[in-house]
């Protein structure tokens, strides 16, 4: 990665472009391939969070009930502004990229920090989920001792529920901490019209993180 | 470089998703989750439940990849990736959910009657009333050979 202070401020109030690596003809070319690149690390993820699906529908079909009545011991309206916040917090990283691209790197600096922030409130709103559940015990395996479940697969399910929703917890840190760094970048002014890329990379894992949740949400707190 | 500035900024108008569109995106993903949460309010029965959640879960997944993620004015490469990704996980799904639903036909009913043995076995691993099917089926000297040269 080439240090920002070797680049120029261009005239339009942007730092220039990296220079471009040899083997590359153009810098729509690099563009391209980073994006390309991505996009089969983001095949990657779903293939990733494929297994935790197909084990939730699978234990959903051997306990049905068991997995009914966790679900109504799930708090929808948490669950609900999470997924509201997780939508916002993908708006706000959209026009981001947009403005990286238009070269409004202050606008797309701040749009970044609202992106984070809501990240960070939907860890908050988890832990104050996670609390809960560990005060109920309502947890996986042998560890379960939630009386209220009373079908048979109650721990099964929240093997499931903390995994899941685990799993996806860690991707929204590591998606904070992208979008930190390339928040960052912005204030010094990158980017640009021809030089946007990470801000791009950093939002279309951010969007991930948010698809995974648009399928959790419904399965773990509604159905 | 002024050739480079037209350039791009050609590049652009052609792959441009505004910040009006984005934010009507933005929009009609948030009525999509009340309405997720409105048909779980309705009664209707659990596979159905299932079918309406995931069907808009699908509709938000598609307008978030189009919109959001560019792929509807992305390249094609990148459209190819992503929907093998997904072609993938559902064969996994569907022959995982397959395997599970005909392999052991009476392991559902037979949960119920036995739910204190089953709570304590979970965490051996053992599958939900495989333990009781197959006594039922071992009938013979060949099921239960075949039992033994399993373990």
């Amino acid at each position: 990665m080439q240090s920002s202070a070797a680049r120029k401020m261009t005239a339009e109030g942007w730092l220039e472009p990296p220079p471009l690596p040899h083997h590359y003809d153009t810098l729509e070319n690099h563009q391209g391939a980073l994006r390309f690149g991505m996009w089969l690390f983001l095949g990657t993820e779903v293939l990733l969070f494929a297994g935790i699906f197909v084990g939730y529908f699978t234990f959903r079909h051997y306990f049905p009930e068991a997995f009914e009545q966790s679900a109504r011991h799930l708090s929808v309206p948490l669950g609900t502004a999470n997924t509201l916040l997780l939508l916002t917090s993908s708006l706000t990283v959209a026009l981001a990229h947009y403005n990286a691209e238009h070269g409004k790197n202050r606008n797309a600096f701040w749009l970044l920090l609202a992106s984070v922030t809501m990240g960070a409130g939907f860890l908050g709103i988890k832990a104050v989920e996670y609390t809960e559940k560990f005060h109920e015990g309502a947890l996986p395996g042998k560890f379960f001792s939630f009386n209220e479940i009373t079908a048979p697969g109650g721990p099964v399910f929240y093997v499931v529920y903390f995994f899941s929703t685990g799993l996806h917890a860690l991707h929204v840190i590591v998606g904070m901490s992208l979008l930190t760094w390339v928040a960052i970048r912005c204030w010094r002014k990158e980017f640009s019209p021809t030089y946007y890329a990470p801000v791009e990379n950093a939002g279309l894992y951010w969007h991930l993180v948010d698809l995974v949740w648009i399928f959790l949400y419904p399965l773990l707190y509604l159905v | 470089m002024a050739t480079t500035t037209s350039h791009a900024a050609a590049t652009h108008a052609k792959h441009e998703t505004g910040p009006g569109r984005l934010v009507l995106n933005w929009l009609v993903l948030c009525g999509l989750t009340f309405a997720t949460f409105g048909f779980s309010q309705v009664h209707m029965s659990p596979s159905m439940h299932l079918a309406a959640a995931l069907s808009i879960s699908t509709v938000k997944v598609v307008l978030v990849v189009l919109i959001f993620m560019h792929l509807w004015h992305g390249e094609g490469i990148n459209r190819i990736v992503f929907v093998t990704s997904f072609v993938f996980l559902l064969l996994l799904m569907f022959f995982v959910m397959a395997d599970a639903a005909t392999r052991f036909p009476l392991s559902n009913s037979r949960i119920p009657s036995m739910p204190v043995v089953d709570q304590k076995m979970m965490p051996t691993g053992m599958p939900p009333g495989m333990s009781s099917v197959r006594q039922g089926h071992s009938d013979g000297p060949g099921a239960s050979s075949g039992e033994a040269g399993k373990k």
